[in-house]
């Protein structure tokens, strides 16, 4: 088995029911049917894409650091927007260094604590790991 | 807090294996299948108008809470609910039916449950899970999708209990308060299937049910030409990772509902169930070749016959399929009055 086609459970073994020779259905203890293995691949193949796009947009100035949290965290304007209590438009807005910049304590704070960062590390633009932890390292950016 | 004396029993699918868990510990032993079927979990729809990481919903059970819900309102079943807006009283409430030696059900975002893998931690705000007890600051956590019971900081659990977006659960909490010591099965498997039979083959909206799956088909086939083909991976992908979810064992909730239609026939010794199961059992083994087909194209390794027009008929032979062993139930539960 390649790593791509490593399964996505890290080795826990999931139940599913299957037909034994008799043809009556049965719970069977095992790792997860490799087709699903191959599109959950597939997805966060599509989700590490987004990731590195996103990182290149805020290299350039185009995006804040908040993008990246956001992005890392399979979040978008919407989700984040419900979970800071706040418009989507004010989210967008966030997103892009120009108002990023000027954001209050109170505000970054909010941020910080769904993403499970520091404000310092918002202001400083540091690209953490996703609140469910990776091996990915950090790096800063120009936020 | 002593935890409760609660019975951990791994399961294939979340809702299924709570609601059998809890009535079991309530002194009414059922299987997941069994707890599947009766409380009308199986179903199809394609909704493309709700997006999900913008790709189109499928989905191949009942809503979230339908199953949990067919049991609440069930006569001599009482379920206590409650959904709160704040957290410090989410817990307090909590902590006070742990208290009382009561297992308690939760409805969390799988993305912010700690022990989740990795891969596995989108924002699905409808994962069902019983808590059973507290020390210090962990809960004891019979999460049926896994094989032993785990823990997790209450922190953590707040967060999953709150989780926002779609089906936001805003602290959902549930435990039977009544059950009945006997049920009447024959009640209960007929009310399932014909719940079932009503959406799968009844409904005139052209997303669900058997018509949906042939609608999904004709999508299907239009989108390499449509989305191109890198957009068409994906969607295909999207559509096999909605069927695969954890542990159904490839063929949607075709299998488990082939388990309990099998179950059923034993218990009311009727052959005419097995039968369909067995019909039903080929369904999820079509499902799983569609399956098997659709990796093999998102893998980019196709073999000659896996084109999107191959798999489109693949699809609509699982619609004719249903149709047919949905056709037959109802004219099981038509002798049945």
């Amino acid at each position: 088995m390649t790593e791509q086609e490593q399964s996505v459970t890290n080795g826990i073994a999931t139940v599913s029911y299957q037909a034994g020779n008799d043809g009556r259905q049965q719970l069977i203890s095992g790792d997860m049917w490799q087709p699903v293995n191959i599109v959950n691949r597939q997805a966060w193949d599509a989700i590490e894409k987004q990731i590195q796009h996103t990182r290149e947009k805020i290299h350039r100035g185009s995006w804040s650091c908040l993008r990246y949290y956001m992005v890392i965290n399979h979040m978008d304007t919407g989700l984040l927007a419900k979970y800071s209590n706040q418009l989507r438009i004010v989210v967008y807005l966030h997103t892009l260094p120009l108002f990023f910049k000027r954001l209050g304590t109170g505000t970054l704070q909010k941020y910080a604590d769904i993403f499970d960062v520091t404000v310092e590390d918002l202001q400083q633009g540091k690209l953490r790991a996703p609140v469910y932890g990776t091996e990915q390292g950090e790096e800063h950016a120009a936020c | 807090m002593q935890p409760v004396d609660f019975t951990h029993s791994q399961s294939a699918h979340c809702e299924s294996g709570v609601c059998s868990n809890l009535l079991t510990h309530k002194g009414l032993p059922m299987s997941e299948a069994m707890a599947f079927g009766m409380g009308g979990g199986l179903f199809f729809g394609y909704l493309p108008f709700i997006r999900l990481h913008n790709l189109p919903l499928v989905t191949y059970r009942a809503a979230a809470g339908g199953i949990l819900k067919h049991f609440a309102n069930a006569p001599g079943f009482t379920m206590h609910q409650k959904q709160f807006r704040d957290k410090e009283q989410a817990v307090a409430e909590l902590d006070a039916a742990l208290a009382q030696s009561i297992p308690v059900g939760l409805q969390t975002g799988v993305f912010w449950l700690p022990y989740f893998p990795r891969a596995l931690r989108f924002h699905f705000n409808a994962h069902n899970l019983v808590v059973y007890g507290r020390e210090g600051d962990d809960y004891l956590v019979s999460d049926p999708v896994f094989p032993t019971p785990v823990r997790c900081p209450v922190a953590d659990m707040t967060r999953a209990r709150f989780a926002s977006g779609a089906l936001a659960p805003k602290g959902k909490m549930y435990y039977f308060t009544q059950t009945p010591q006997t049920i009447d099965h024959h009640h209960f498997i007929t009310e399932g299937i014909r719940f079932v039979c009503k959406l799968m083959i009844g409904s005139p909206f052209p997303l669900i049910g058997v018509k949906g799956i042939r609608f999904l088909a004709k999508r299907l086939e239009k989108w390499p030409h449509k989305l191109g083909k890198e957009r068409a991976d994906l969607h295909l992908g999207h559509v096999v990772r909605m069927q695969e979810e954890i542990g159904t064992g490839g063929g949607g909730f075709r299998f488990m509902y082939a388990a309990f239609l099998q179950e059923s026939a034993t218990l009311l010794q009727d052959p005419y169930l097995e039968q369909c199961a067995a019909l039903f059992t080929q369904s999820g083994d079509t499902w799983r070749a569609f399956a098997a087909s659709a990796a093999r194209v998102c893998k980019d390794r196709p073999r000659e016959e896996d084109t999107y027009q191959a798999m489109a008929a693949t699809l609509r032979e699982c619609a004719a399929k249903e149709e047919q062993v949905f056709s037959n139930l109802r004219t099981w539960l038509d002798d049945q009055q």
